[in-house]
């Protein structure tokens, strides 16, 4: 009995310091970003993110943890060293780049611009003087700002665009087509439609951002995405979470 | 007739510099010269980001200007009306009156401001800004009707004994003894709620009104400068509120004269 209580424990012992040993690396996400990054029903984080980042973790040799954390000051967050990394849906651009390091490219994305389903409109363009919705900091909203006279309106969260938009206080949203499909093609399939996906000269790319300089956790994450991409397991992300 | 001052306290308005109260004028000096200063000596010394943050928000400030005024002058209206609800002898009057304050001041502004943006959005379709200032005055208006109720009460019941006994009934007894004298008491904490909303306002940035709030942080989430936006807008709202502190406290001497005779 005792020799079976004194193996257990060593047991445990070993278990407990071969986790240890493994990395952790804490992730800020805003998780209101249907298909990519949500909560669900059992309040669990979840997504393509997640799933992807867990695969890339197993391969690579890194655990990642997941905390929800409001888009805005997301950034400011991970400069003072709350989270190690942000997975949150962040494209990777020029201004961004300056405040803090990218991970290699994991999803190609494009700016969506969602209307009411009896709307005529067909591009920002069609939208001159009236008010068009993102969410704040993103590269939608970017995108708005710099259609011509089209009123930009920022939102906390992609969800409360949306809802205005569906009661018709304003004429547009622009979002990330992922997380536009899902909201015009499931949640509001009734009541609202994808009109465009907008072009843009340069390709746009995710990627999990870190601290400026840090590169262990970047090299670790870039390892990952590495093995995951290699493997196919991203496509089959994409089928289980996007459908395509 | 020797009447004591009757003080109501209401709200978590910024404090009112007294004129006898040497500490606080002082104190509002030295607040307002250090937002002057560094409002003015920061973008002159470090144009980017401070002078270019300060040339992002102005039509910010108009806009929580516009939510406050509209707010403020619908919670009155509230107010009065919730203030002589909830000391009216008529049952239902009455009840409603104290139903409304209970259940509002109940729910928190922020729950209260995305309920009636969100929720009620469902049905009744109105624009932003409206929402906002309806969602502000309805929660306001709560908190008015309690210092219209407070200030009504301040009124020696003499007054209406010896107004009834002139012939007025009960409605000109309100409206030409008790209101008026009641007015002067109930001024200095509307003053403390005006500024006490005004520093709310900034939670209609929620609700993507773009306030002062809101244009900062659309400012900080592209150039990522927190520290240096915020600490603009907190100078912002500080001045701000330290002007209207001052006003009120100038108001509020202007109206003691009355009692000193």
């Amino acid at each position: 009995m005792l020799q079976r209580t004194i193996l257990t424990l060593l047991t445990l012992l070993l278990l407990g310091g071969a986790a240890r040993a493994e990395t952790t690396i804490v992730f800020a996400v805003d998780a209101t970003w249907p298909p990519m990054e949500f909560v669900d029903q059992n309040k669990q984080i979840v997504g393509y993110s997640i799933d992807f980042l867990r695969a890339a973790g197993k391969e690579a040799g890194f655990t990642p943890v997941f905390k929800n954390t409001a888009w805005d000051g997301i950034f400011a967050g991970l400069a003072a060293g709350k989270y190690d990394a942000i997975s949150s849906s962040v494209s990777i651009t020029e201004e961004r780049k300056k405040a803090m390091d990218f991970s290699e490219p994991y999803f190609t994305v494009h700016q969506a611009l969602i209307v009411k389903k009896d709307s005529s409109a067909r591009s920002l363009a069609d939208l001159k003087g009236k008010k068009v919705g993102a969410q704040i900091g993103t590269t939608g909203y970017f995108a708005i700002k710099a259609a011509d006279g089209v009123i930009p309106k920022s939102y906390d969260e992609i969800g409360l665009a949306m809802e205005d938009l569906n009661v018709g206080r304003i004429d547009g949203v622009v979002c990330d087509d992922p997380v536009a499909a899902n909201y015009a093609l499931i949640k509001y399939k009734n009541s609202l439609k994808i009109a465009t996906i907008i072009k843009t000269d340069q390709e746009e790319y995710y990627g999990f951002a870190v601290k400026k300089g840090d590169r262990k956790t970047l090299e670790l994450i870039n390892k990952g995405i590495e093995a995951v991409k290699a493997k196919g397991i991203d496509r089959e992300l994409k089928k289980k979470w996007i459908g395509q | 007739m020797a009447e004591e001052k009757k003080i109501i306290e209401v709200g978590d308005g910024a404090a009112i510099p007294k004129s006898e109260d040497k500490g606080l004028v002082s104190a509002w000096w030295v607040a307002v010269i250090g937002t002057v200063g560094l409002l003015v000596f920061l973008p002159l010394s470090k144009p980017d980001p401070y002078a270019r943050i300060l040339s992002f928000v102005p039509d910010g400030i108009l806009v929580t200007f516009e939510v406050t005024l509209a707010s403020i002058s619908l919670a009155l209206v509230i107010g009065l009306v919730t203030g002589l609800g909830r000391i009216s002898s008529n049952r239902f009057f009455n009840l409603a009156a104290s139903l409304y304050v209970e259940v509002i001041r109940g729910v928190p502004l922020l729950v209260q401001l995305f309920y009636i943006y969100f929720a009620l959005g469902r049905f009744v379709r109105v624009p932003d800004m409206v929402a906002a200032v309806i969602a502000m005055a309805i929660c306001y208006g709560a908190y008015m009707g309690e210092v219209f109720r407070a200030g009504i009460t301040s009124i020696d019941h003499g007054q209406t004994e010896a107004s009834l006994s002139l012939g007025f009934n009960h409605r000109q007894t309100m409206a030409y003894v008790i209101l008026p004298q009641a007015w002067r008491t109930i001024l200095p904490p509307v003053g403390n709620e005006l500024i006490a909303l005004l520093k709310d306002t900034s939670l209609v940035s929620i609700l993507a009104v773009s306030d002062i709030l809101r244009r900062g942080r659309e400012y900080a989430s592209e150039s990522f400068n927190y520290f240096e936006t915020y600490t603009m807008i907190a100078l912002i709202y500080l001045l701000i509120t330290l002007i209207l502190s001052r006003l009120i406290a100038t108001m509020e001497t202007r109206l003691s004269h009355y009692e000193r005779r």
